[in-house]
């Protein structure tokens, strides 16, 4: 294991309307050093202008979100070692930077609150009896740490600038619709207004995800069949209008 | 996953993210299209290639299967339109600059998989029956090597067929409500164990396509007298 490693990181003040560059640092490498170990080192020792968001550094907040080596990541996740000589520390370019590796990513509650929210049947006794294959299929979406790595890497939002919503909001909008208490479709959102359909499944977000998700195979293409149930597929669509009506 | 993360960083990402399947997928439809035309192959003691099967009738639906297959659509997505080429962020190219528009437009085509699935279903209990027909060859009964490539294709592409994601959609997906279909025996339930399968769907899609090309391959070469095939098991009369 080498002493020391070199570090680049990403600066910019858009306040001073500068351009953003790389600055080099040299860090002291110690046993099972993470890539945010070596960042708050840089902020505490080297240079305390440095703006670096973190917060659990065990993988639970989230908030140390970037692009190291050109791969979405969690710094507090990332180790030194698995990542060679030149290290490359840069924030989300998806979300607006506020400095350095800080970005805000406030555009992403917005979105959330757009999802219809979740919509219990009526007359329900209390308490509610859930039964637990339930409760695991939908806990998968919730261990979401909301780092919005995914919508990072996602090229929809990132590149295309697209009305999708994105990796992120399809979870939290499969979560409320897999609720077996819910009685929304929010697929029937997604694909008008949400912009399901710029969804080419390529599967990085999947990838990405340090809780492990399968956004993609879960919930992206579920909410995308149920979307073909409404709008594509004339035989899910007369059956759907049948058991309506005899309801 | 140490390893892997290692030769993510030293190797180009085309080494690293698979096209393979996509590129395959090209060449079977070329290699198909030319040996069908050029070099058909009669049955050969009993043994049918699986493109002179019945399914030949439907085979443009079974390729419009493959090609609206969610496991394609990735790769053709990827490697062919570029949009993006890599999840690694500096690898993309031109891919903000030119247009995109997904699986909107002409691509709304791909949401009709679940039709062009059934096409695929329809399909499978013939490649049970032709290796039904290659033990029953000569009225005795008759296990040989092929007999059994034979099934394993059939097996094969019976499991892809059903880790579909419209096969998962149908079976349990579009439910809201697990604990009223499945009242506690989700654990061995149809879809529980489809759904184990569908985790692995891009694989199965191109072991599955790798195996039917080696089948064809495989009876071609024994039609042609090369002797690869071997009698496990021969009753003359039963």
């Amino acid at each position: 294991m080498k002493d020391k490693v070199k570090i680049s990181i990403f600066r910019k003040d858009p306040a001073t309307g500068e351009e953003g560059h790389f600055v080099d640092y040299e860090v002291p490498v110690k046993e099972g050093m993470v890539v945010l170990d070596a960042v708050t080192y840089i902020s505490e020792n080297v240079d305390t202008t440095l703006a670096v968001r973190w917060n659990c550094k065990a993988a639970r907040c989230g908030s140390c979100a970037a692009e190291i080596n050109n791969r979405p990541a969690l710094m507090c996740k990332t180790r030194i070692d698995l990542l060679g000589d030149n290290i490359k520390v840069a924030p989300m370019a998806a979300f607006p930077l506020v400095k350095d590796l800080v970005t805000d990513v406030s555009e992403n509650f917005e979105i959330d609150r757009k999802i219809p929210a979740f919509a219990p049947k009526e007359g329900l006794e209390s308490p509610w009896i859930i039964q637990q294959m339930d409760v695991e299929r939908t806990k998968e979406f919730r261990t979401c740490i909301e780092c919005f790595l995914c919508m990072d890497v996602c090229h929809v939002v990132r590149e295309h600038k697209k009305d999708y919503v994105g990796p992120r909001h399809v979870i939290k909008a499969a979560s409320l619709d897999m609720h077996p208490m819910d009685t929304l479709d929010r697929s029937k959102y997604l694909n008008k207004e949400g912009g399901l359909g710029f969804c080419n499944i390529t599967k990085c977000c999947q990838e990405v995800c340090p809780e492990h998700i399968r956004i993609t195979d879960n919930a992206i293409i579920q909410e995308k069949e149920r979307a073909v149930d409404n709008y594509y597929d004339p035989i899910a669509m007369l059956l759907k209008k049948l058991s309506k009506k005899s309801e | 996953m140490g390893l892997y993360k290692s030769l993510r960083n030293v190797l180009p990402t085309e080494f690293i993210e698979p096209n393979w399947r996509f590129y395959s997928f090209l060449f079977l439809i070329a290699f198909t299209i030319v040996m069908m035309l050029e070099f058909p192959v009669k049955p050969y003691h009993g043994l049918i290639d699986p493109f002179y099967s019945p399914t030949i009738l439907v085979l443009p639906f079974v390729g419009l299967f493959r090609l609206t297959c969610y496991a394609y659509r990735k790769d053709y997505h990827r490697h062919v339109f570029k949009h993006p080429v890599s999840c690694a962020l500096d690898l993309r190219g031109d891919s903000s600059t030119r247009d995109y528009s997904g699986e909107t437009k002409f691509f709304r085509v791909e949401n009709l998989h679940r039709y062009f699935m059934y096409f695929g279903v329809a399909i499978l209990p013939f490649f049970f029956y032709d290796f039904y027909i290659s033990i029953t060859f000569g009225g005795g009964l008759i296990i040989r090597l092929a007999s059994l490539i034979l099934l394993a294709n059939a097996i094969m592409v019976t499991i892809w067929v059903f880790s579909c994601h419209a096969v998962r959609h149908l079976t349990g997906g579009r439910m809201d409500c697990y604990g009223c279909r499945f009242a506690g025996k989700q654990k061995n339930s149809f879809f529980n164990i489809q759904s184990k399968f569908n985790e692995h769907h891009e694989a199965l899609a191109w072991s599955s396509l790798i195996l039917f090309v080696f089948v064809d391959l495989y009876i071609r070469a024994l039609s042609a007298g090369i002797p690869l095939d071997v009698t496990l098991l021969h009753i003359a009369h039963i």
